[in-house]
């Protein structure tokens, strides 16, 4: 398999640590969060090898595009447009999440409306680009951001302050019953893979999917969630964890590299982070843009020869999510983003169904052939 | 084509000038005409090789075919092409009623010079000439390949340049080729007098920040950028050439780095791209730091900073601004003065940016520091071109770092690398990572 393959899926597992899914995860931690994770890792690897296997065999065909060869139009209109619109949202709420992190832990006194601008009008230039150049720009800034996030997850598996003892404590929750809201929580670790619908444009030539890439990935995972799920714990034991809205920044703030420029590794994580974030709403963004070039042709809007069309998409996510950010609050935060996972961890699996359809047409319409 | 009409017309073209000359000699039943332009000829050589055998041999038959048999020797298509190698320097000779071209230029441009933009301690201490054929003679004697294939044009609609585009057949990069084929056809362009020039003909943007070719004049880059594969073009009367399409990392070698022991080359690479990264962030960081996020520095070092500007009564970029524009004045006007003064400039300007300014208390003395650190730091980079290029990405960055603070700047520095992969180099990808071991074979393609 390609190595661009493996860096969709990875930035949705990097990127999860500063989404809800810690907060969550921990919210439940007695209440099934375990067993959850265990039955996530499970599912979630069946699904990224069922549609990695699925994209494999149409080499350089977006799902768009096999929609349009074999289903009705009533059928695929809508269903790539609530893509666009799932898509959006998964961009939006890592804009806002960030925006608050940023707000909260760096420029308490810079307006919210700025901060939120500042990260819209980077991202929305990746609406522009084509999209291999999406996944260069996600190889470079991985290779520039990654080596220090493993340091700084090293470094917090090494820190004195971690308390095994918190870690064995709270791992004796595995008998409970796995919690639904856990499962959808660690399941979107692993819908990296569903940006394979627009990003298999790039794959044009047949890759190889076998059990050497599943076992990487499925390694990969257990120890994101592992350190997602273990790592607050160890530092802030079982007791009130679940009233932490941030753990992974409150975990951040207890490491301090005692020589270093900058002694407090919250700041390193924060702007790393802000690196993966926007990494991050770039592939979620960009997908939402081509599914709804595949709907609207905007080339045709011209004025005066220039060509109006392309900008009102990005016109548009500006506007929404602007407005977005100024009406919601952390509370709603965690409400619309566990319902976007539920979403998300029923929509999917559905997908599945479409897959085998799709293939059964194509299979058909090259017999008839 | 009519001899003596081709004459006239020759004539002609030439009627407002006096450096045409024309002359007839006749000897024991042989004639021969030839007319010239006095300032290109290499007077000698036509002594030696055309007039001394017109006297000594026997008849024009035997003339002629010596002519014919010398390797200056030319034939003639049309009476535009006689004219215009006539201004290359050749000479148009008449023999029975039959026009010869035979070129005896002067070429006074020929001698390699010594690099003095692309230095090195280890390898070639030579540079391009001036010349268009002599640059030719040093490349071909240093690639030695049956493929290696030369097209020559010519540019410009006044000054009529030689232009020529060198390339390894087998190994060029063949759509890179056609596109600048394909530019190259559109450059229309009265006086044309450098190939750095064709960095921007050749492009079709009209803003555009980055170079989209790499200039160089050392030989033994032209080589190697022969061998991997790239386009070359030389012109007459420069002493740089391009070579296209380019990646982002074209910009970050020296020739040298092939000439050290690999531990040697790979520290000199990274200390070159921690020069980058100084020069490009370091103003933006110390403008976030310290007037948005004082409290990322440990306490010790924002104390420092806070004391050392203590007195400063601007903003900390105002104050950033303000040196940097000093340090690029300084950097400008000495590159631009004689010699004799450029002494001076640079003593006033250090004096200025050095302990004056901190004394005056218009600037801190860390930012002096900094200032220093990231001039140092822009000079790392090898090739001047991309040097410029990021002190104004610096400058934006700093705009940015104003706003939006150190959020703002890690968004603007992922925005730049965004653009600089977004960029073109003739159908190659500006800036991506390669695998060097599968370079070959794509394992993906391309959307």
């Amino acid at each position: 398999m390609s190595r661009y393959f493996y860096y969709i899926i990875l930035i949705n597992m990097v990127a999860n640590i500063i989404a809800s899914v810690p907060y969550i995860l921990l919210h439940f931690y007695n209440d099934g969060s375990i067993s959850a994770m265990i039955i996530a890792t499970i599912t979630g690897t069946i699904i990224i090898t069922v549609y990695a296997k699925f994209f494999i065999q149409f080499p350089g065909q977006t799902l768009p595009d096999l929609l349009k060869q074999t289903t009705a139009k009533w059928f695929y209109a809508p269903l790539i447009f609530i893509m666009a619109v799932v898509w959006f949202f998964a961009g939006m709420i890592t804009l806002i999440t960030f925006t608050f992190l940023l707000i909260r832990y760096l420029t308490p006194e810079m307006p919210i409306v700025l901060i939120s601008l500042s990260i819209i009008l980077s991202v929305i230039l990746g609406c522009f680009i084509k999209t291999d150049r999406v996944l260069y720009t996600i190889e470079i800034v991985l290779l520039l951001t990654l080596p220090l996030i493993i340091y700084i997850f090293l470094k917090a598996y090494t820190d004195p302050n971690i308390n095994w003892d918190f870690v064995k404590e709270a791992a004796l929750y595995i008998n409970q019953m796995p919690n639904f809201e856990s499962f959808t929580a660690s399941f979107y670790l692993f819908l990296g893979v569903a940006n394979l619908f627009i990003f298999n444009r790039f794959f044009t030539i047949k890759q190889k999917f076998g059990w050497k890439q599943i076992i990487t990935i499925f390694l990969i995972t257990v120890s994101t969630l592992f350190t997602t799920y273990f790592v607050p714990i160890g530092f802030h034991g079982t007791e009130n964890i679940d009233h932490l809205i941030y753990p992974w920044i409150q975990t951040s703030d207890s490491l301090r590299m005692k020589y270093s420029l900058i002694e407090r590794v919250l700041f390193v994580f924060l702007l790393f982070y802000l690196c993966i974030a926007f990494l991050s709403m770039l592939i979620h963004w960009h997908v939402s843009v081509e599914y709804l070039k595949y709907l609207f042709t905007f080339e045709k809007i011209k004025y005066r020869g220039f060509n109006l069309g392309i900008f009102i998409p990005p016109t548009l996510f500006t506007l929404i999510s602007t407005y977005f950010v100024q009406v919601i609050n952390e509370y709603h935060l965690f409400r619309l983003s566990s319902f976007l996972n539920i979403t998300l961890s029923v929509f999917f699996p559905f997908m599945i169904i479409v897959f085998f359809y799709i293939k059964r047409r194509m299979k058909y319409a090259k017999n008839t052939k | 084509m009519n001899t003596q009409e081709t004459l006239l017309w020759i004539n002609e073209q030439f009627a407002n000038t006096n450096e045409l000359t024309q002359k007839t000699l006749e000897y024991e039943s042989k004639n021969i005409s030839y007319m010239y332009i006095k300032s290109l000829i290499d007077k000698e050589l036509l002594q030696k090789i055309l007039l001394k055998p017109f006297f000594e041999m026997s008849n024009m038959d035997q003339y002629k075919l010596y002519v014919q048999a010398l390797p200056q020797y030319q034939e003639i298509s049309s009476k535009e092409q006689a004219l215009l190698e006539i201004m290359n320097g050749n000479i148009l000779l008449e023999i029975d009623n039959e026009l010869l071209l035979i070129e005896l230029k002067l070429s006074k441009n020929d001698a390699v010079s010594s690099a003095s933009v692309e230095m090195t301690i280890h390898g070639s201490q030579l540079a391009l000439s001036d010349n268009l054929m002599t640059n030719i003679n040093l490349i071909r004697s240093y690639y030695r390949q049956p493929t290696l294939n030369i097209e020559y044009m010519s540019y410009g609609e006044v000054n009529q340049q030689k232009v020529a585009l060198v390339y390894d057949s087998e190994k060029v990069n063949e759509q890179a080729l056609k596109l600048i084929r394909e530019k190259i056809q559109r450059v229309d362009k009265q006086l044309i007098s450098a190939a750095n020039q064709f960095n921007n003909y050749l492009n079709d943007k009209r803003f555009s920040l980055f170079p989209q070719m790499v200039m160089t004049e050392r030989p033994d880059r032209v080589i190697y950028n022969i061998g991997g594969g790239k386009i070359i073009i030389l012109e007459d009367g420069s002493s740089q050439s391009l070579a296209a399409p380019v990646v982002f990392f074209d910009f970050m070698i020296t020739m040298e780095d092939d000439y050290h022991t690999i531990v040697i080359s790979t520290f000199l690479r990274m200390l070159r791209y921690l020069g980058f990264f100084i020069s490009l962030l370091l103003p933006s960081i110390y403008v976030g730091v310290t007037s948005f996020a004082p409290e990322v520095f440990r306490t010790e070092l924002a104390l420092t900073v806070a004391g050392s500007r203590m007195g400063v009564p601007f903003s900390s970029f105002v104050e950033v601004l303000f040196m940097l524009f000093f340090m690029e004045l300084l950097l400008e006007a000495s590159i631009r003065l004689p010699k004799a003064v450029s002494a001076t400039a640079t003593t006033v300007g250090g004096l200025i940016l050095g302990t004056a300014v901190t004394e005056a208390s218009l600037a801190s003395n860390i930012m002096v520091i900094i200032v220093s650190a990231v001039a140092i730091s822009t000079f790392v980079i090898p090739v001047n071109e991309m040097a410029f290029a990021i002190r104004i990405v610096r400058f934006l960055l700093i705009l940015i770092t104003t706003i939006f603070g150190l959020a703002g700047l890690t968004l603007g520095f992922l925005v730049f690398i965004m653009y600089l992969v977004s960029l073109d180099s003739f159908g190659e990808p500006y800036l991506r990572v390669y695998n060097y071991r599968k370079s070959k074979k794509r394992s993906e393609g391309q959307a």
